[in-house]
């Protein structure tokens, strides 16, 4: 038995080594591992031959292991900067990137609420706690209530960083998007961002997903999928994958399945927005 | 048995007791020693004055301690104004006045309020409690420090009842036979002499059900709204010492001034909890000796 299991171990080894060009290993973000695995599932089904491992991690360790050769594609929810730039230089590495989907975070409000759009400016007064009252800014004579996410969330940080604000101290940090969504239901002088996918999900009668400009450009809902995929909204930050470019022939099968119909698809049903046109 | 086999067995069970007890004091000094190892190393970066005197807790920015305490000491107090009046009167009704039928299922029955998972609570909380205190007093949200208070009380009048009965139950019987032989009624006699006398014993109950207030994190933290600014009343958003930690602590990059400060709140909650904890203890120790 023993030695049975001996050439059984050996045997994996070389049979790993043998069909090495059909493992594709994906790390990073881990905002879009879920996603991903989904894709690799569906994927299967199509090209059993080939075998996908996704991992976690962050976007950080996506980029270093496809540096270091332990990724074929990292996942990253933001582009890739100078430092690594740098190091891919040092090393000789060229590398391509490919925007597999999109997500986009929807800012809520009661359907009593007057505004239909907002502009970024005003969105940054509210959030900030600069406006704290709806007088202020429209027809409402009520105080303004934030619901927003608790400082654990990447959606918190996406939201604080796009904007470059603090949040005001008077804000509620709810516990996930369905509390907000709740709250929001019950507060008419609430706002709140919950993530775009989510509200696709939910329900939310008695709700308004507000329209978001920026200085003078067109009022773009967060439902808007092509305008999303031409990049118009404001809230929305693409999810890259990064491959090392010689490495195209053997990952291409992916990136087109995420490309294909199927993979967009399912990219919709996850709560993201595929890419209609490639960037 | 040989008197050797014997002698080393006891030897071999006394180490295995002494080892366990020791152990557990091990445990305590090692949990204390990393508070204040990692909340000195906080202070050495910080000043207290910003610790103490910011008005708002934003990490990176500022470390204002002051909303976070007075967020926990006012959801605790409210529990306590809720939690303590019924519970001794729920205690004294339990040993006094229940006949032996009720008592008998009565007891249980809080006992068992202690075995709710706090997250069911706080659910509670959330689809039940918030909505309520919403509507009474004409509010756009529920999550404030009036339900943390309700959730708080509920979950300490286990504590509280099972403590005061205990108390109650120690008062020598002769007290009241002889208010009752004065001429003092059953009301009387409960309120003047019993309860009086029961009182280090019910102050014990109402610090422990206190520090038990103090220390829950889950309720507190999915009913209160944890907005970080000092509350004004009852009805304002709270976030307790005990929620920041738990939101917090899963994203802060280690060994960074954020990462100390968590540890500083922390020593500083135990702290607190200490002092309630021992003031509870020493009262329930007197009662004991009182009537050994």
């Amino acid at each position: 038995m023993k030695t049975l299991n001996f050439y059984l171990f050996f045997l994996l080894i070389f049979s790993g080594c043998s069909t090495r060009n059909n493992i594709i290993k994906i790390k990073g973000s881990d905002t879009e591992v879920n996603l991903t695995v989904t894709l690799a599932e569906a994927f299967r089904s199509v090209y059993p031959q080939i075998v996908i491992s996704v991992s976690g991690g962050g976007s950080g360790l996506g980029i270093a292991s496809l540096m270091n050769g332990n990724a074929d594609i990292a996942n990253s929810s933001r582009r890739i900067n100078e430092k690594e730039v740098e190091l891919l230089r040092q090393k000789n590495l060229v590398i391509d990137s490919f925007i597999f989907a999109q997500d986009a975070i929807a800012i809520i409000v009661s359907e009593k609420n007057p505004f239909d759009s907002i502009s970024v400016e005003t969105i940054r007064k509210i959030l900030s706690g600069e406006v704290k009252e709806w007088s202020q800014i429209c027809s409402f004579t009520k105080p303004i209530n934030i619901y927003g996410r608790q400082s654990n969330s990447g959606t918190y940080e996406y939201v604080k960083k796009i904007l470059g604000i603090q949040f005001s101290p008077y804000a509620k940090q709810m516990n996930g998007n369905a509390q907000i969504i709740e709250a929001l239901k019950a507060d008419d002088s609430g706002i709140g961002y919950v993530s775009a996918g989510y509200v696709l999900k939910g329900n939310i009668t008695g709700l308004k997903l507000l329209k978001v400009y920026d200085n003078e450009k067109r009022a773009v809902s967060p439902l808007d999928a092509e305008a999303i995929a031409r990049g118009e909204y404001f809230f929305q930050r693409p999810l890259y994958q990064y491959f090392r470019k010689n490495d195209w022939n053997r990952i291409a099968p992916f990136i087109e399945f995420e490309k294909s119909e199927t993979g967009k698809r399912i990219i919709l049903k996850s709560g993201y927005y595929p890419l209609m046109t490639t960037i | 048995m040989s008197t050797q086999i014997r002698e080393r067995l006891d030897n071999t069970f006394r180490l295995i007791f002494q080892s366990s007890g020791l152990l557990t004091i091990l445990l305590l000094g090692g949990i204390l020693f990393m508070l204040l190892y990692n909340s000195l190393h906080f202070f050495s970066i910080t000043s207290f004055t910003d610790f103490f005197f910011k008005a708002s807790w934003d990490p990176d920015e500022q470390y204002g301690f002051i909303p976070l305490l007075i967020s926990t000491l006012l959801v605790s107090l409210g529990a306590m104004l809720l939690a303590v009046p019924l519970g001794i009167l729920s205690a004294a009704f339990l040993s006094e006045l229940a006949p032996r039928r009720v008592q008998a299922f009565l007891k249980p029955v809080i006992e068992l309020l202690a075995a709710i998972p706090s997250v069911a609570v706080g659910f509670l909380g959330i689809v039940l409690i918030g909505p309520a205190i919403a509507k009474v007093f004409g509010l756009q949200n529920g999550l404030n420090a009036l339900n943390g208070s309700v959730l708080l009380a509920v979950m300490s009048l286990p504590t509280i009842i099972t403590i005061s009965e205990d108390a109650i139950n120690a008062v020598p019987k002769a007290h009241k036979e002889a208010s009752l032989a004065l001429g003092a009624d059953h009301w009387q006699t409960m309120f003047k002499v019993t309860i009086p006398s029961a009182m280090p014993g019910l102050i014990a109950a109402v610090m422990l059900g206190l520090g038990r207030a103090l220390g829950e994190t889950m309720t507190v933290l999915m009913a209160t709204g944890n907005a970080s600014a000092i509350p004004k009343s009852f009805l304002d958003s709270v976030r307790t010492i005990t929620a920041t930690i738990a939101i917090e602590m899963g994203e802060v990059p280690y060994q960074t001034r954020h990462y100390f400060a968590l540890f500083a709140i922390a020593a500083i909650l135990f702290l607190i909890s200490l002092i309630i904890n021992l003031t509870g203890e020493f009262f329930a120790n007197r009662i004991r000796k009182y009537h050994a």
